[in-house]
């Protein structure tokens, strides 16, 4: 009951005016972004993160919080309208969510996603708030080498498991963590990399990095090459925007299923919501073949309904890992953690005693973005469509003065804008040739985190490397892996057949 | 991010692929040097920091996983990569199958729209302290929406001023970021 009274606390302190109109204005802003097409929810993240800064860390993470899931949201509308999903997680939607909007079913189909991701978002919600503090607990009892299996557990899954091509994939978090050791070595204090430029010494800003390969790169993309590509009609929803009696019975249970699947995966460094998403799909398929009349490929509700929930209860469990264990599963929540870095505060068992006002007003605001979300996105989904009416080469231009406004103003040297074009170019170069972006993301978070607890594991071992192989926890972890990728190589060739048509 | 490459293997973006001419010349030195470009600039990267671990100068009292230890291995995993990525390329080049695979290789690139945005980018960035955040800001955004293509410059001109301008009064003096003047600097 202690989790309790602290829960309420941290309402106490969410449900300020102040912090209250963060947490409205990030779910406006995450759903704007999230509705573009072609624009994701980590990309709304990235171009925010910047100007948080500007605000004291509970607002600014408040805000972060709605801005996120307000991404998540914003996402699937776009999907099952246009079929443009913004993120990879919110493909597995479109299949059975485009379909229904085509059979005339729109507004039944966005207010079925809406619901799906309320209801994970919430339940995880709820988990993470009880969870947590358990986690972090547990997680006191790492040492080097329990994290250094964490991180190489999250570099496999995120550079092998999520992407078509493994050694794009390893790539892309290979340059990551080679972005990531620039800079003065943190064990011995020797420069390195620096070129003996003092703009280097404090390392290569991660602030800077992810701005540039999500936003500046995705926008240099989008005028050389995407913009001539020929994109879908966006469907008119037209009708109620609820849904019938009927209609619940049918979703309900696929929510509560999807809902399931995703949890596990929050905590679960495999690259956030696009496999239990799939997960949930392909389960509701397999049990719709057994009933009479399968609805799947004519558009069910059920195909919509489960990967809608899982999406949601992996984001909201992830946020749990996050300010639990210090570990993101994702490129959003890898960014998230860097918000918390650059505000001196480091998300880990000890973020619970050190700042808990932050962390208990952090999760109280997920409840009531949640609650925001559903109230702006049910019944209005077709007014965030208007968005679309914005010309193209206003949007795009509007997004790269952002990029520079955000960097210009947390660096404040022209030397971080010019670093911000240079990997921008490079970010652009890896999006057209399909080198993932996530494992980059990943790469630079963790990296310091692996190379220090590598090397302490190391030393205090007398450089024996079988202390890395030793004690249950880390056991237990290199098993989970191998099974990860095993079921990834299994589901990659069956994937293929997976789909309806 | 990953979802370029997934969304366009797993779901089937409506997008012209009948248009396109099959033998697009896949097998140009042009679309092989394309395809080379990433793994060059990696294997730039990764010289770099080899460069970088030869230069280091780390003194003997060091324990053994030093400084260069995990660089070290990164640089081996990027060089190994590298060259299997090369192989892979130069495969589908000779057989023919490059570029031809969904979208490895665009249909259309507009090299004028690549120069307007990175020019306009450069430019911004080294003459944003003099010119100040509202001009700035302002002709990064015009050369942005140029890039896109956009026909009309004097409206654009308007938008970029009202857009740079906004963000000045709410970035910079509500929200107290910092953001320079320049040359309107005297008139605020």
């Amino acid at each position: 009951m202690e989790t309790l009274s602290l829960l309420m606390e941290g309402f106490a302190g969410a449900l300020t005016w102040q912090n209250l109109f963060w947490v409205v204005l990030g779910c406006f802003l995450g759903t704007a972004v999230g509705v573009m097409p072609g624009l994701g929810s980590s990309m709304a993240v990235a171009l925010l993160l910047p100007v948080t800064f500007a605000l004291e860390p509970t607002a600014a993470f408040i805000m972060f919080s709605g801005v996120y899931f307000g991404g998540l949201f914003g996402d699937s509308t776009m999907g099952i309208l246009m079929n443009t999903p913004g993120q990879a997680s919110a493909i597995a939607s479109t299949f059975e969510g485009h379909k229904m909007a085509l059979n005339g079913r729109a507004p039944q189909a966005l207010a079925t996603a809406a619901i799906g991701a309320f209801v994970g978002g919430f339940i995880a919600s709820g988990v993470v708030v009880f969870l947590a503090p358990f986690l972090a607990e547990f997680s006191t009892q790492f040492g080097p080498a329990e994290f250094f299996a964490l991180a190489l557990f999250a570099f496999m899954a995120t550079s092998s498991v999520v992407t078509d091509s493994a050694v794009k994939g390893l790539l892309s978090l290979a340059f990551g963590l080679g972005i990531a050791v620039v800079g003065i070595d943190g064990v011995t204090g020797i420069p390195r990399f620096t070129m003996d430029s003092p703009f280097l010494f404090d390392g290569i800003s991660l602030v800077t990095v992810t701005v540039a390969v999500l936003a500046l790169g995705e926008v240099i993309y989008f005028a050389t090459i995407a913009r001539f590509q020929r994109e879908g009609q966006m469907i008119r929803s037209k009708g109620r925007p609820w849904l019938s009696k009927k209609e619940l019975r049918e979703a309900a249970p696929a929510w509560a299923r999807g809902t399931a699947i995703g949890l596990p995966f929050g905590v679960i460094p495999a690259g956030g919501s696009e496999i239990p998403t799939f997960l949930a799909y392909g389960a509701e398929r397999k049990l719709d073949r057994r009933r009479h009349d399968p609805q799947f490929g004519k558009g069910a509700i059920r195909g919509l309904a489960a990967p809608e929930a899982a999406g949601n209860s992996t984001t909201g469990m992830a946020m749990g890992a996050l300010l639990a264990l210090g570990l993101p599963i994702s490129a959003t929540a890898a960014i998230m953690l860097a918000a918390f870095r650059q505000y001196g505060l480091q998300p880990g068992p000890l973020l619970f005693e050190r700042a808990p006002d932050l962390v208990w007003a952090l999760l109280a605001s997920f409840f009531i973005a949640m609650i925001v979300l559903l109230i702006i996105n049910l019944p209005f989904a077709m007014v965030w469509a208007k968005l679309l009416l914005i010309p193209r080469h206003y949007l795009y231009a509007g997004i790269t003065v952002f990029c520079g406004l955000g960097i210009y103003a947390t660096s404040g040297s022209t030397f971080d804008l010019l670093l911000l074009l240079g990997v921008g170019i490079v970010g652009f170069l890896m999006r057209m040739h399909d080198y993932p972006l996530a494992p980059l993301i990943i790469g630079m978070v963790l990296g310091p985190l692996a190379e220090t607890s590598l090397r302490d594991a190391l030393i205090s071992a007398n450089g024996d490397a079988s202390v890395l192989v030793q004690g249950p926890i880390v056991l237990t972890l290199y098993g989970l892996l191998a099974v990860v990728l095993l079921l990834t190589l299994r589901s990659k060739i069956t994937s293929r057949t997976r789909r309806d048509t | 991010m990953s979802h370029a490459s997934v969304s366009e293997s797993s779901a089937p973006a409506p997008r012209a692929d009948s248009e396109r001419p099959v033998d697009r010349s896949s097998r140009s030195a042009g679309s092989l040097l394309q395809a080379l470009t990433m793994p060059l600039v990696l294997a730039a990267f990764a010289t770099y920091l080899l460069v970088g671990m030869l230069m280091m100068e780390v003194p003997d009292s060091v324990d053994f996983p030093g400084p260069r230890f995990f660089p070290a291995i990164i640089t081996g995993v990027i060089y190994v990569l590298v060259v299997v990525e090369v192989i892979n390329i130069f495969r589908h080049w000779s057989s023919g199958s490059l570029g031809t695979t969904d979208d490895a290789a665009p249909a259309t690139f507009s090299w004028r729209s690549l120069v307007w945005v990175i020019g306009g980018f450069l430019a911004f960035a080294l003459l944003l302290e003099f010119l100040g955040w509202i001009l700035g800001a302002a002709l990064l955004f015009w050369c942005v929406a140029r890039g896109f293509g956009s026909k009309r410059p004097l409206f654009s001109l308007i938008v970029g001023l009202t857009v740079s301008s906004i963000a000045y009064i709410a970035f910079d003096m509500a929200l107290g970021l910092s953001l320079p003047s320049g040359l309107l600097g005297g008139g605020f």
